[in-house]
């Protein structure tokens, strides 16, 4: 792990003084020891944020600057991001205040240390965000509940020498402590606060909000959960929980996505990230998406990827979803008959993430379909034997590539397999068209016929 | 949108146009604006001041498709609740601030519902300590086992039966002419009532629950910025509507309670207002219209309210949610239903009063939405490409200055008299 690059002259009088205003001693803990919650002096160190909004920032010898607006923070991916700032309303204007003159924070006042402040006005830097204007009351996946839910309030404390964000509230009770902040108390409710990294945050000032922990956690979710966190979000925090999955999962949980709500947030990603998304999709799924999009659109999309992919992609685009080539997969792998069984081997292994461990196809020299052979009768034959020994009955069933969907659900009925080969009209075989397929394909002719999106069914 | 193989529509968007062309969220909107409350105020609008105040039901059209257009525009857009989005942009209180208001007026529609069907309930001679139960409990029932879509067809066509004020304002021989300057001529007899039954016209018609409604639709159906362009040409077809009946309404009874000096002071005057057409079913007819329009409201508004409110925790809930996942959701629609039915129980209560009053209160509480509105059409963050343009935002403040002006002018006559 990185060490914050921070300056040392600048941290010590802010975790001095703020170890004074709490009085206890600077909590210097590795970070990457326990959460920070779970630590008791960070527990007791805690300064709503919501409560500090509007409260008066100070000189040391006491004279009010001005108001604090919003509190400005870097974000360290690797742990809890850092106060980097203060804006402070002085006289009728907004300015900038650097956050290593802070000396003291707590519910009640920020104290800075200088004498003479320099006032500036607020440019917004790569990786800082508002807690106000980006954070506070937006919405945030609460990871551990599976939930999208809106911040109520933040706890900042000190940590590793710096002023953080530790904690996060999202209880509908402190919600309405900030409504009536006189008559509940202003210490927040032990139970209500969420460790920092349990939470996504998705404030994008000019980066996204993520912490390494809430990435982890986010990666150990099942894809059809995440699809339904990215359906819960709205907007702009919809694109900004897909920027911070790694795309290969992004990819996996938009596949498990509704077709009208995955166009929806197709529209909303920039070109680039579209592009990303899509080749990490099956080719199926990702032609599909790219079917309903429109015609400029698509094309800038196919323009940002890997010209092989896009080939690909292009080439099942054109085809009906009606037809055997708009559903299969473009996925098949092929050995030539004069091939030993161990070559066909090692190209399943090296293959073995593309979901075709059920064989390998066997093709002539000019690659014209001869077989299909199952992964069972590979392993029981002698590796250095030519795949040629193998080819026998049952042949696979083959369709044309312009095969008619009802034609192909008879097939795959008389077939009894888990899939059918696809072949062009000269005989090579060009994609295999799987169950799951067949079952994708069918629904969204039911959803023809079924209308509209039915929402929540709430109006 | 034509695509390469030559398709000129795609089938989803063909989906979505016979959808909203037959039933979208802004003809609902529409038709549920000419509720019990909408025919009372625009009854007594037309029998009281004849054709002279038409120009405030214009001005009061003009303002919903304006807000229910940019309603529309922000759902798409933003993907996000009315409630929630107050929230966000402007904090814990203000979205509560959004919440209560929205609730209070809905309480209020919901109340006049209510009063609706209690009063078609007397025309056929049944109590309302009968009829109300019973339409809040079929209510509640129909859309908690979300049973709602299927009979809403049939709430739908019973309403559209104050269409029949088109045709009775035709036979009832109007004075066009009159009609003609009346809508087109602003004058304002400076008295305490018509500036009441001024500004109810304008709450009746551009409801709270109305602008909240379409925007939560446009979230919760998923409709994309694709979609716009028929949720626009939808939102426009309903207010029209709404507006083309509330003239009617008013023409009508104009034309017929005016001429014999009637006032509108229980439901079976109103009625009277229909017998051109339908002579001495008239009763029967405008009673058939009322139950219709009320339990067609009544199904959405406490729904679509408790939609809107739950947004205030992070995501609007629904009814597919547990009562522990979203307590939120069915407490507002269990106090709004059961509030709203208890207060016309009271013994005594005047209906007809009542029908106006909470027109009036949601003429006022109108006034902090359309705020929030018109600062979330100005958020370049929030509104991107669709923010509003300089001649909209002056439009917007032209319309927010209106019904400013209408309920400062109804509390300064208040409070001289």
């Amino acid at each position: 792990m990185k060490t914050p690059q921070t300056n040392a002259k600048k941290v010590s009088p802010v975790a001095k003084g703020i170890a004074a205003a709490n009085k206890i001693v600077a909590p210097i803990a590795p970070r990457n020891s326990a959460k920070a919650l779970e630590r008791k002096n960070i527990r007791a160190a805690l300064v709503s944020f919501a409560s500090l909004v509007g409260r008066p920032v100070k000189n040391e010898d006491g004279s009010v600057i001005g108001k604090l607006v919003d509190v400005v923070v870097r974000h360290n991916f690797e742990t809890y991001p850092a106060v980097s700032g203060l804006i402070v309303k002085v006289g009728q204007s907004k300015a900038y205040i650097d956050g290593a003159r802070i000396t003291k924070l707590n519910h009640k006042e920020v104290v800075l240390q200088a004498k003479s402040i320099n006032l500036s006005d607020f440019q917004r830097h790569e990786g800082e965000s508002l807690l106000d204007a980006d954070v506070l009351d937006h919405q945030i996946v609460d990871v551990d509940g599976l939930r999208v839910v809106r911040t109520s309030d933040l706890y900042l404390a000190p940590l590793d020498k710096e002023i953080r964000v530790v904690g996060v509230d999202i209880s509908f009770r402190s919600f309405i402590r900030r409504i009536f902040p006189n008559v509940i108390s202003r210490r927040p409710n032990p139970e209500s606060v969420v460790d920092w990294g349990k939470v996504a945050s998705l404030a994008d000032g000019s980066g996204v909000v993520r912490s390494s922990e809430s990435r982890g956690a986010l990666s150990k979710l099942r894809p059809a959960d995440i699809a339904d966190l990215i359906e819960d979000l709205q907007g702009r925090e919809q694109g900004a929980l897909i920027e911070m999955l790694d795309p290969k999962l992004a990819a996996d949980a938009l596949e498990e996505m509704e077709d009208e709500e995955l166009q929806g947030l197709m529209r909303g990603l920039p070109t680039e990230r579209a592009a990303e998304l899509i080749s990490h999709m099956e080719p199926d799924e990702g032609a599909e998406v790219l079917r309903d999009l429109d015609e400029d659109h698509r094309e800038s999309i196919l323009e940002e990827m890997d010209t092989k992919v896009s080939k690909d992609l292009r080439k099942l685009v054109s085809f009906d979803e009606t037809l055997a080539g708009g559903i299969m997969t473009t996925h098949v792998l092929t050995a030539i008959e004069s091939e030993t069984v161990g070559t066909a081997l090692k190209r399943i292994v090296e293959n073995k993430d593309r979901d075709v461990s059920d064989g390998i196809l066997i093709v002539d020299e000019k690659g014209k379909l001869i077989d299909h052979i199952q992964l069972v009768e590979l392993v029981a034959a002698k590796t250095s034997a030519e795949l040629s020994t193998l080819v026998g009955p049952p042949y696979p069933t083959a369709v044309r590539i312009d095969t008619r969907l009802p034609e192909v659900i008879e097939e795959f009925a008389n077939n009894r397999g888990s899939s059918i080969v696809v072949i062009d009209e000269k005989n090579k075989p060009v994609g295999r068209i799987l169950a799951d397929d067949l079952v994708d394909a069918l629904s969204t002719e039911n959803d023809d016929l079924h209308g509209v999106a039915q929402g929540s069914g709430a109006l | 949108m034509a695509t390469k193989n030559g398709e000129l529509i795609s089938p989803k968007k063909l989906r979505v146009a016979a959808f909203l062309g037959v039933m979208g969220p802004g003809i609902i909107a529409g038709l549920s604006d000419d509720d019990p409350a909408g025919i009372t105020t625009y009854s007594t609008l037309g029998a009281n001041y004849g054709y002279q105040l038409l120009w405030t039901l214009l001005i009061s059209t003009i303002a919903l498709i304006i807000f229910q257009d940019l309603g529309a525009r922000i759902g798409v857009v933003t993907r996000q609740g009315m409630i929630g989005l107050v929230r966000q942009k402007y904090g814990a209180r203000s979205g509560m601030l959004s919440a209560l208001v929205l609730v209070l007026a809905n309480i209020g529609t919901m109340t006049a519902e209510f009063a609706g069907i209690a009063a078609a309930g007397e025309l056929f001679g049944l109590s309302k300590y009968v009829s109300v139960p019973l339409a809040a409990l079929i209510v509640s029932i129909l859309v908690l086992r979300g049973s709602f879509a299927r009979i809403e067809k049939v709430f739908f066509l019973l309403s559209a039966v104050f269409l029949s004020y088109v045709i009775a304002g035709f036979l009832a021989h109007p004075n066009w002419g009159s009609a003609f300057k009346g809508l087109v001529v602003p004058s304002m007899p400076l008295t305490h009532d018509a500036i009441y039954i001024a500004t109810a016209t304008l709450g009746t018609t551009l409801a709270p629950w109305g602008l909240a409604f379409i925007q939560s639709y446009a979230v919760d159906k998923r409709l994309t910025r694709d979609d716009l362009k028929l949720l626009r040409v939808d939102v426009w077809t309903g207010s029209l509507l709404t507006g083309v009946i509330g003239f009617f309404v008013v023409v009508t009874c104009a034309a017929t309670l005016k001429v014999s000096g009637t006032k509108v002071d229980d439901a079976a005057r109103a009625a009277q207002a229909l017998q051109p057409l339908a002579g001495t079913l008239a009763k029967e007819l405008f009673a058939i219209g009322l139950i219709g329009a009320a339990l067609l409201a009544a199904s959405i508004l406490p729904l679509s309210t408790a939609y809107s409110v739950s947004d205030l925790t992070g995501r609007p809930a629904a009814l597919n949610d547990k009562y522990k996942d979203a307590p939120l959701f069915y407490s507002t629609f269990g106090v709004i239903t059961l509030l709203s039915a208890a207060l016309i129980l009271i013994p005594g209560a005047p209906l007809i009063k009542i029908l106006i009053l909470t027109q009036i209160l949601n003429a006022i509480l109108l006034l902090p939405l359309l705020i929030y509105m018109f600062g979330i059409s100005r958020d370049r963050k929030l509104m991107g490409e669709f923010i509003a343009t300089k001649r909209m935002s002056i439009i917007y403040l032209v319309i927010i200055s209106i019904v400013a002006l209408a309920i400062f002018g109804m509390f300064w006559f208040s409070l001289v008299k």
